[in-house]
């Protein structure tokens, strides 16, 4: 069970004048957990609706271990999916629903009968196999198209963000017990989600994507830690974005302006000169008494105490008008710091970074409840 | 409960009640049940049912009369060696010739709608949208001038088709089909296209997504149909006349129609009587079946109960 090695080359789908997918080139290798993950109508879920076959592509490549598919139905792919809506057959019991494939297969009925027990084990469902879909719970529904995909051993699995509708309980114990479901089978998975905190939980690599086009592809803390474009920084998370002028490497560190204050950036595009942006974590931004001094620290005034229960959202707008974040672990020390107190946000180097594109920031879903919408 | 708030509502206008202040607060007491409305209700009800239990009953009559009771007897349906239903070629002719045509019909409209619904659902691109309004031509178009312009099409257009049997089945299928067309395309529309996708994605080709997936979700939709096509073709009347050619064409409502105009007949009430019990039959029957064939379902298929009144 070698392969499953999906390579999509200048990928372009166009519904009447509105680019869907612009131009998408991406190499997921075999047996990796590769997610897309972006905003509603980013082009992600047509891109897996092309892999999987239900979308022809205006122009492009499909290839699967090496061969293009672009052009093959999807009743002849060897790939799976897994719906947001689960579309399992209403009609037929949990048993007919996961032999469906293997019956169009012409699978020898002895072998059928212990594929679909292994698969129904393998998602722990022994013992419904007489269910009707509607019978059962919402993740019992999405064990049972898990199964009906999986039992095919297909050599690519398609995800539809499938934990959408679930409860957010019932999603958390599931990205786990899918990231151990995809080592366990050992096949790739194409998973895709609006949801960072999901994508990040659970895949090898990710491609953030932004209006038809791949904005960024690596591991999870690559994306979430060296952001290479404002998109990617504000769609992973929440991130202070402030405009800066720079003045170029000092030392390895690009020396930068924000209003009347010079700070100092020792991530990303250090060497810039110019109108510049600059990105730092919520959560790498530390509070200090007023009076401290030092490099990297401007002064401000807490405008706004949140309590998260394992943290407190702090937000403070600094001297030269900007308005950051700062995140402080609650600890079960009381916290020193209350609305109006004057404040010095120090900003370490080593967490700030200097972003060249000038491109507009995302929409930020992670502040906003998860909404399960196909983009 | 709703007793007391009655009393308190009537209570301010206790010192000088008249009926009509008491009428009012009964009526219009809003904590009270719908009074009037249940009124209205009932009043329509009676009023629709009332005249076909007297026909019913009148055919039952012991004698000819369809004004004056005789007693209860059997005599219209079979009894009469002449008159009676039973016996009496022409009614039997038309019971025969209206069960034939619906049967027809039925046979013949509802795989055609069916087939015309998946092409309409399934088609994107330009022309869909008006061929999904013109489905509907049909429905709202008056009887009377699709019988006038099938007659006039027969007659001067495509003469090989000539008056009777064959001409009423095509005009009978002609308004069915759009029925049919409305009914399945509802429920179509609340299947959606997923379930498709997900047979191809696990291997099935076009036809057998259609055969194993498409058709039995849409059994409900396709047995509702026939219900109504039965049951509307055997109701016809004006494409039916419009089309017949002589005796043997003459369908139940056209025989209804010709003997109350010229001698009435307790028999008359008798064939319209056994017409009514194989509609009803029919519609029960296709509920019974819809009933069979959604158990277990819920939420999915509502479009349908509203379509075909079979939300019960």
């Amino acid at each position: 069970m070698a392969g499953g090695e999906v390579k999509l080359v200048a990928l372009v789908k166009q519904f009447g004048d509105v680019m869907a997918v612009d131009g998408i080139d991406l190499e997921m290798p075999g047996a990796e957990f590769f997610s897309m993950l972006g905003p509603s109508g980013c082009g992600k879920t047509t891109t897996l609706r092309m892999i999987a076959g239900f979308e022809q592509p205006t122009s492009g490549q499909i290839l699967l271990d090496g061969e293009d598919m672009a052009f093959t139905p999807p009743h002849k792919r060897n790939v799976n999916t897994v719906f947001q809506s689960y579309a399992l057959f209403p009609h037929l019991s949990v048993r007919d629903n996961v032999a469906f494939g293997l019956r169009r297969a012409k699978t020898p009925k002895n072998e059928i009968k212990q594929r679909v027990a292994e698969a129904l084990e393998l998602v722990q469902l022994t013992g419904l196999e007489r269910r009707k879909p509607a019978q059962m719970s919402g993740g019992q529904q999405q064990r049972v198209a898990l199964a009906r995909a999986l039992v095919l051993k297909p050599a690519v699995l398609l995800l539809d963000e499938p934990l959408g509708a679930l409860d957010a309980k019932l999603r958390k114990a599931l990205q786990i017990e899918l990231k151990a479901l995809q080592q366990q089978v050992g096949i790739t998975f194409i998973y895709v989600t609006h949801d960072q905190e999901e994508a990040l939980t659970m895949s090898d690599r990710i491609a953030v994507m932004s209006d038809g086009r791949v904005e960024q592809v690596g591991p999870p803390s690559e994306v979430y830690e060296e952001p290479s474009t404002t998109f990617v920084a504000d769609f992973l998370g929440v991130s202070n974005l402030m405009s800066a002028t720079a003045h170029g490497d000092s030392d390895g560190r690009c020396r930068v302006t924000v209003g009347d204050f010079e700070l100092y950036a020792a991530r990303g595009e250090t060497h810039t000169t110019g109108d510049t942006r600059i990105v730092i974590r919520p959560e790498r931004v530390h509070l200090e008494p007023h009076e401290s001094s030092g490099e990297n620290r401007v002064p401000g005034i807490v405008e706004r105490v949140v309590y998260l229960g394992n943290s407190n959202q702090i937000i403070i707008i600094l001297a030269n008008g900007d308005r950051i974040q700062a995140l402080v672990q609650n600890t079960g020390e009381e916290l020193t710091y209350r609305q109006g107190d004057p404040v010095r946000a120090y900003l370490p180097a080593e967490a700030l970074r200097v972003l060249t594109d000038t491109g507009t920031a995302a929409i930020d879903e992670g502040a906003l409840p998860a909404v399960g919408s196909a983009a | 409960m709703s007793d007391a708030a009655t009393q308190a509502a009537a209570r301010p206008k206790a010192g000088g009640f008249s009926i009509w202040q008491r009428l009012r607060g009964w009526i219009s007491n809003p904590w009270g049940r719908p009074r009037f409305l249940v009124l209205v209700t009932w009043s329509y009800v009676i009023w629709s049912i009332a005249p076909v239990l007297i026909a019913i009953q009148f055919s039952f009559n012991d004698s000819r009369s369809l004004s004056v009771w005789h007693g209860f007897s059997t005599r219209w349906y079979w009894g009469d060696p002449i008159d009676s239903v039973w016996h009496s070629a022409d009614l039997r002719g038309a019971l025969a010739q209206s069960m034939k045509l619906a049967v027809v019909d039925v046979l013949i409209a509802v795989p055609l709608g069916v087939l015309l619904a998946l092409g309409l659902a399934r088609w994107r691109g330009r022309g869909a949208g008006p061929s999904n309004f013109l489905m509907l031509f049909p429905l709202v178009t008056p009887e009377i001038v699709m019988g006038v312009s099938l007659l006039l099409l027969f007659t001067q257009l495509l003469t090989f088709v000539h008056t009777g049997t064959f001409a009423q089945i095509l005009g009978h299928v002609t308004f069915s089909i759009s029925y049919v067309v409305v009914i399945v395309r509802g429920r179509l529309f609340s299947i959606g296209t997923n379930l498709e996708e997900a047979a191809a994605d696990l291997g099935a080709s076009p036809s057998q997504a259609l055969r194993l997936v498409l058709l039995p979700l849409l059994a409900p939709a396709v047995v509702a149909s026939a219900a109504i096509v039965f049951a509307i073709s055997i109701d016809d009347f004006v494409i039916s006349y419009f089309l017949s050619n002589g005796a043997n064409t003459t369908t139940v409502p056209m025989i209804i129609y010709a003997s109350t105009r010229a001698t009435p007949l307790p028999s008359t009430n008798g064939i319209a009587t056994v017409i009514l019990l194989i509609t009803l039959l029919s519609v029960v029957a296709g509920v019974l079946v819809y009933r069979f064939f959604t158990r277990g379902e819920s939420g999915r298929g509502s479009t349908i109960d509203d379509v075909a009144g079979f939300g019960i």
